[in-house]
């Protein structure tokens, strides 16, 4: 028999019984549907920490960290005091001059440039205050701008602010807000608030890592940070990590296998890259998590569809017998029945994929102008050809192997006892 | 001359043969021997009724001749060939191209119309649909059905439903014809208009008629009669 005519009879005998098909296709629907949905949220996602994250320090750019040795003050067991261990909160361990210039050494190394975690008190314009977090602006740092441009690594006096404070300071736009100025106070060692008066460079966009932090350079962040630690033991001249940059033509290869010097030598060395897939694998578990819950609605249609065909398999015993009668061999009847399941998987996936992408625009539209607001270019929902490919036939195989089972029934029905089957 | 001679030999050229075939049921406990040692043949172009009571294995032996069924033992040959060394593929090729089958259930797909259910057969052949078509109007015409190509079967009279049936066992040219109660369901006027079609076939065409039936009138038309009882020939 041609492929066409057993198309057109599976297709038919879909039709035959429309409400029992409509409610097991609904089923593959749903469960379609959830999956699609599920992997457009993480794909949102992703696309957008990708691209957040994905130019960060450009290529060249390693984060250092002391090897942490099981410091979980938790569970580890305790350890033995090293008068030679620099230990920060929570005894983590903490790096100093000595570090710096021993990776400084390490070949390769570019620029060494310490972490900085500085505590201020307010960001004001004239008797406006708010609380604030500053970071240091790190060249090729790829921050998303609202308006303004980079502020210049070399100048002490520049503030990158996020779009959420330009309205309370009253800055106007995020565009009037360029070139304008902005205080920024801290305590110092002794407690006193030291006001710095800076020039506002840019404004960031918001975004879903360090959404409220103002950016400032290296140099004004090593002043604020002598100021709070000056004569402090244990804390000035301590940094959680080091940023090092290297020789942006480096391939992979040169890459890791700096990563295995930083190693040796008792550091613990990350590309941006590697930050990236450590929160992929995050956002990897929890949509794991998600897609079981589909997958278990599939899971639920599949019997929807191995017992539709049975009953169709029942339904159409004396039809089977005569189709075998007139010589329709076992290949013939096996694939009648098993395209009908394949077609309900193939409904049920289109719509369920179809339904998904039209919703997409709607629920992207709705989290952007809600709770997505500040958070620019992020889309919720994100639908990928490949993957969407990937579910529909996958769906379709699933809906054939349920199908198989009814359909090695059928077409191992003997055509004799089939016809005297009324 | 060379005709006449063809149809001599053709004539008496048995196209079914059976050798001391049997058909064991399996029950629960005992076992039912519903055919016993049969030895017979068919020859080609020749009419031949089957008659006996309900019971008596006339169905089963028929079945084993169309193929639908296999002899528990014995040897079946069709046009010379043991079956025993056909695969059942090769066996579906002969009924979908050699035989044609009149049911007395009719075995009408009552949705699809009468055109879809005559080219049934073309259709499991692989016949391209336009062939189909061409053929399937040809064979309603001849079985007087033309203007209900289009209706759907099951709005047929049943004499109607088994004139449809002999133009869909008609459609593959086949060389054997198995009727099993082809009148058993229709009234006289009906079963006569049925009878009437299907000697017209086989003496226009040729066709091997085995018809199993209980009428003795319907027997009595065929060239040859056997008569079974308990599972065997008397």
């Amino acid at each position: 028999m041609r492929i066409r005519d057993r198309i057109i009879i599976s297709q038919r005998n879909l039709l035959r019984s429309k409400l029992r098909t409509f409610l097991t296709i609904s089923a593959v629907l749903i469960g379609t549907f959830t999956i699609s949905l599920t992997n457009g949220v993480g794909n949102g996602i992703k696309s957008y920490v990708d691209r957040e994250l994905g130019n960060v320090g450009a290529e060249n750019t390693l984060i250092i960290q002391p090897r942490n040795d099981s410091d979980n003050p938790v569970s580890s067991d305790v350890q033995e005091y090293d008068p030679d261990r620099q230990l920060g909160m929570f005894n983590q361990t903490l790096l100093g001059p000595d570090d710096i210039r021993e990776v400084q050494q390490i070949r390769g190394v570019d620029k060494v440039i310490p972490e900085l975690n500085v505590q201020v008190e307010y960001l004001g314009v004239g008797e406006k205050k708010f609380q604030a977090t500053v970071g240091q602006y790190i060249e090729n740092f790829n921050i998303q701008l609202q308006s303004g441009s980079y502020l210049d690594l070399n100048r002490k006096d520049m503030i990158m602010i996020p779009m959420r404070y330009v309205d309370p300071l009253g800055l106007g736009s995020a565009e009037e807000a360029i070139g304008k100025n902005i205080t920024l106070g801290y305590k110092d060692v002794n407690g006193r608030i030291v006001e710095k008066e800076l020039i506002i460079a840019a404004v960031t966009a918001q975004s879903l890592l360090g959404s409220a932090t103002s950016y400032i350079s290296n140099g004004l962040l090593m002043d604020i940070n002598n100021d709070q630690t000056r004569g402090v033991a244990g804390l000035s001249e301590r940094y959680p990590a080091l940023v090092v940059s290297h020789d942006p033509a480096y391939s992979d290869e040169e890459v890791e296998s700096l990563k295995q010097i930083f190693s040796a030598n008792g550091y613990n060395a990350q590309t941006i890259q590697d930050a990236i897939g450590t929160i992929n694998t995050v956002i990897n578990g929890i949509l794991i998590v998600l897609n079981v819950f589909g997958i278990i609605a599939l899971l639920a249609a599949t019997f929807g569809i191995v017992n539709t065909l049975l009953m169709a398999v029942t339904e159409r015993t004396s039809e089977i017998g005569l189709m075998k009668a007139l010589g329709a061999n076992r290949t013939t009847i096996f694939s009648i029945f098993a395209m009908e399941a394949a077609s309900i998987g193939f409904w049920g996936a289109l719509l369920g994929i179809g339904i998904s992408m039209i919703l997409a625009p709607i629920v992207n539209n709705i989290a952007t102008n809600n709770f997505l607001q500040d958070f620019v270019g992020f889309k919720l929902l994100a639908f990928p050809f490949l993957p969407s490919l990937g579910i529909f036939l996958g769906i379709i195989l699933l809906a054939f192997l349920a199908g198989t089972l009814p359909s090695i029934k059928a077409s191992k029905q003997d055509p004799i006892s089939a016809l005297r089957y009324e | 001359m060379t005709v006449f001679c063809y149809h001599t030999v053709t004539y008496m050229q048995p196209i079914i043969e059976t050798r001391e075939i049997t058909r064991v049921y399996e029950g629960a406990g005992e076992n039912t021997q519903a055919i016993k040692s049969v030895n017979f043949s068919v020859m080609k172009g020749e009419s031949l009724a089957i008659i006996g009571k309900s019971g008596s294995g006339k169905s089963t032996l028929m079945h084993m001749l169309a193929t639908l069924d296999r002899p528990t033992s014995g040897e079946m040959l069709i046009d010379g060939q043991p079956t025993s060394k056909l695969s059942d593929k090769d066996l579906d090729i002969i009924r979908n191209r050699k035989f044609g089958f009149i049911f007395q259930q009719f075995f009408l797909n009552s949705r699809n119309t009468c055109l879809e259910n005559v080219t049934m057969p073309l259709m499991i052949t692989g016949t391209p649909s336009d062939e189909r078509k061409k053929r399937g109007l040809e064979m309603l015409d001849a079985v007087g059905l033309l203007d209900k190509a289009k209706q759907p079967a099951g709005q047929l009279s049943g004499g109607q439903k088994q004139r449809l049936c002999i133009a869909r066992a008609l459609i593959t040219q086949p060389e054997v014809i198995f009727a099993d109660e082809p009148t058993g369901n229709l009234d006289t006027e009906n079963g006569r208009i049925i009878t009437d079609l299907l000697f017209q076939m086989h003496k226009e065409k040729n066709i091997t008629l085995v018809i199993v039936t209980h009428d003795p009138d319907l027997a009595a038309l065929c060239d040859r009669t056997i008569t079974i009882k308990d599972g065997e020939i008397v």
